[in-house]
């Protein structure tokens, strides 16, 4: 087992996770107060990625970053290196890729949040970004822990978009999933069964873990 | 109600029944590296005998392990001999050695764009190539011969910190084309592609510098086409057929390499 790739996967989930909440909130936020006609088109947007399959996802992020698109040239100049093929690419990829976990649980934990709070903080003057941190946030813990959650193990076990915007470098981009499907490949199974062992307990004790907190914040509200 | 027994039977017997008057179908598993040349062998080929032949286009081990666990193939054409030796090994083969067909042929290729301006083996040693594709060279018989040619010319260690790894020919066909690679080893089937010939150009990878790249097939164990899958791959071997694959990337088995 090697413990460098667990460590890049754990990075890497980690990074995803922190900017797809980082994003996710004030998207979500921006969803369920805005009247704007915008709102179900920019919804839908931050469905989409769910419904390519992950490698077609992955081939056109490879397109996107690399240099024949201006984006991908206006990366490459401001990191100084190509964004495929690099831990950095991967965050990209693996922020679209798991972007409505993070934005539906927010969504559905706002929406759920009593209207008539909200409009009694505003009466009494609040701004959005009061309602936002001392309201919607606290009373919409377990939808921020469930978005973290999910965005997490979806980018641990995030597979296609990595195969094709990694390039497989030990340290860089070789992340378990990939490990595990190349012992796969190479007919490596006693190797791939431990590997995938490890990747589900430390999933498992992860996800254990965080439940028993969310319920633990359950509690305090009976 | 009578009527209606009757069409239920008619029904019942048309999904039963083998489809008598359809023409046979040969089940065929190929290395993704046939992909850009296969396809219209199999039109004359049917045209010639009748004999549909409906391919899976994988990576030799995907489709390796997948006849081992049963699937219903006639007939495997691997990228390599060692993975249709794996199927002998696991008893799932009629023949007791793979039977080489083509062997394949190794290029660096590299976009017109890319700004690479003399392609050849030597020019990766330069700081100037950033990004070199190759196939996983743990399981893809190009990716091996790619690294067994890095080796040769003393330009793995060099290079190593500047190789991505594709999972398979065509993705490092697709790493390379999309640009987000500077040169690729790719296979002489890819880069004989209209899309990679447009794109981008080539050198042959000297052969002395790899050990070939022979393509090994064998008859999946009851087969119900078996026949029909030898004659098949005596067809591919004829002279005019083989004159095909050449000029699709894909050499015929010398007569050295019986």
């Amino acid at each position: 087992m090697d413990l460098q790739t667990l460590w890049l996967t754990l990075r890497l989930a980690a990074s995803t996770t922190l900017v797809l909440l980082a994003m996710g909130v004030p998207l979500a936020f921006w969803i369920v107060s805005t009247r704007s006609p915008l709102r179900p088109f920019v919804e839908a947007m931050s469905t989409l990625p769910i419904l390519l399959p992950p490698t077609v996802l992955g081939f056109y992020l490879l397109i996107l970053l690399g240099p024949r698109t201006g984006f991908g040239r206006l990366a490459s100049h401001l990191l100084g290196h190509p964004l495929a093929f690099s831990f950095d690419g991967l965050v990209v990829g693996s922020v679209l890729y798991s972007l409505p976990f993070a934005v539906q649980p927010l969504t559905a934990g706002f929406h759920a949040v009593d209207a008539a709070l909200i409009e009694q903080a505003r009466l009494l003057g609040a701004g959005r970004w009061r309602i936002l941190r001392d309201i919607l946030l606290p009373l919409s813990v377990r939808s921020v822990v469930a978005a973290a959650a999910l965005c997490f193990t979806h980018t641990v076990g995030e597979f296609g978009v990595v195969l094709m915007i990694g390039g497989d470098i030990p340290g860089a981009t070789r992340t378990l999933s990939i490990a595990i499907y190349d012992q796969v490949q190479d007919f490596s199974y006693a190797q791939a069964n431990r590997t995938s062992l490890l990747l589900l307990g430390i999933s498992l004790a992860a996800l254990v873990l965080l439940y028993a907190r969310r319920s633990g914040g359950g509690a305090r509200h009976a | 109600m009578s009527d209606r027994r009757i069409l239920a039977f008619a029904l019942v017997l048309c999904c039963v029944l083998p489809p008598a008057f359809a023409q046979q179908t040969l089940r065929l598993a190929a290395a993704a590296d046939l992909q850009p040349v296969l396809p219209p062998l199999l039109d004359t080929f049917q045209s010639q005998t009748g004999i549909h032949v409906l391919a899976s286009y994988q990576s030799s081990a995907t489709l390796a392990t997948q006849i081992i666990q049963g699937a219903p193939f006639d007939l495997f054409m691997a990228a390599d001999l060692s993975f249709p030796q794996r199927v002998i090994d696991a008893g799932r083969a009629e023949e007791a050695h793979p039977i080489p067909y083509a062997h394949g042929t190794l290029v660096l290729w590299t976009r017109n764009d890319s700004g690479v301006a003399q392609l050849s083996l030597d020019v990766l040693r330069g700081p100037s190539i950033r990004s070199i594709a190759i196939a996983n060279p743990e399981h893809a018989p190009y990716g091996r011969a790619a690294q067994a040619a890095l080796n040769h010319a003393g330009l793995l260690a060099t290079v190593a910190p500047r190789l991505v790894v594709a999972e398979n020919i065509a993705q490092a066909a697709q790493y390379a084309d999309s640009g987000n690679a500077q040169v690729g080893f790719l296979s002489l089937t890819s880069a004989l592609t209209p899309r990679l010939s447009a794109d981008g150009h080539f050198i042959r990878v000297p052969a002395e510098d790899y050990p070939p790249i022979q393509q090994g097939a064998i008859v999946v164990r009851n087969s119900p086409n078996a026949v029909a899958a030898r004659r098949f791959l005596d067809f591919l071997r004829s002279p005019a057929m083989a004159q095909r694959l050449a000029a699709g990337g894909l050499e015929p088995v010398e007569p050295s390499h019986p």
